[in-house]
């Protein structure tokens, strides 16, 4: 568990790994790397290197399909990173309307 | 997703206004948190809620105090995690353009620290309902 919401952070802090994960938990489906390759334009290689980084961060898992290497999206552990900025989110929107009433308010 | 909060919001209030409510000790105190504050760059920073109210205690610094640009660490009680608040007011027409950023949230580690915002969470739900009844009244 060290710092594993550090880990999650910069795995996200890419876009295009923002990107692949996002597919992915659109897709709510395993996908193989071949397809997300094809999605993104970019390499097999390439692609291969943000899945590590997004599976150390445990955001997703790679399961062998027989010769097909299968993503898995990990929602247990972006639920984590969503959790705290729901959070803060809610917290200044809370922040922001006290602010609006209390000016409305004031003389 | 990120680890930068924005918000962007239009006010039906002069810009000065909006400053003073979010710069000024006494008026923060009012509408958002019991505030030692001095809208002065290097001056620390207390806000501080009732146990009661089982909220926690913010402290931080002073990094940016000028119209309409405040910038503050927040560093919540018993974390070590400096986050960054700032505030930028425009005047746009009659009233304010708001923009709000809370950034270096990804700087909390580990768990206990999730947990540690559970309970803040809760916290600030009280403070927030206590403030609504005040401005209710």
């Amino acid at each position: 568990m060290q710092k594993q919401i550090d880990k999650i952070f910069k795995a996200i802090a890419d876009p295009t790994r923002r990107e692949i994960l996002h597919a992915l938990v659109v897709a709510s489906v395993a996908l193989p790397i071949t397809e997300i390759s094809a999605q993104f334009d970019i390499s097999r290689q390439g692609v291969t290197k943000h899945i590590k980084i997004l599976e150390d961060a445990d955001l997703v898992q790679i399961k062998k399909n027989g010769r097909e290497q299968m993503i898995y999206p990990n929602p247990k552990s972006l639920k984590t990173v969503s959790d705290w900025l729901k959070f803060y989110e809610n917290f200044w929107d809370d922040t922001l309307k006290g602010l609006v009433s209390y000016l409305d308010n004031k003389a | 997703m990120n680890d930068v909060i924005t918000k962007e919001q239009i006010i039906n209030h002069p810009v000065d206004k909006v400053w003073n409510a979010i710069s000024k000790a006494e008026e923060i105190s009012t509408w958002f948190i019991k505030a030692d504050f001095e809208a002065k760059a290097g001056m620390p920073y207390t806000f501080t809620a009732s146990e009661e109210q089982g909220c926690m205690t913010i402290t931080g610094e002073v990094k940016e105090a000028s119209p309409y640009t405040l910038v503050y660490t927040w560093i919540v009680e018993n974390t070590n995690v400096e986050t960054t608040v700032k505030w930028v007011l425009e005047a746009e027409g009659e009233g304010t353009k708001l923009f709000l950023e809370h950034s270096g949230i990804a700087n909390f580690p580990g768990e206990s620290a999730i947990k540690m915002f559970e309970s803040f969470s809760g916290g600030w739900e009280q403070c927030v309902n206590q403030l609504k009844d005040y401005l209710a009244k």
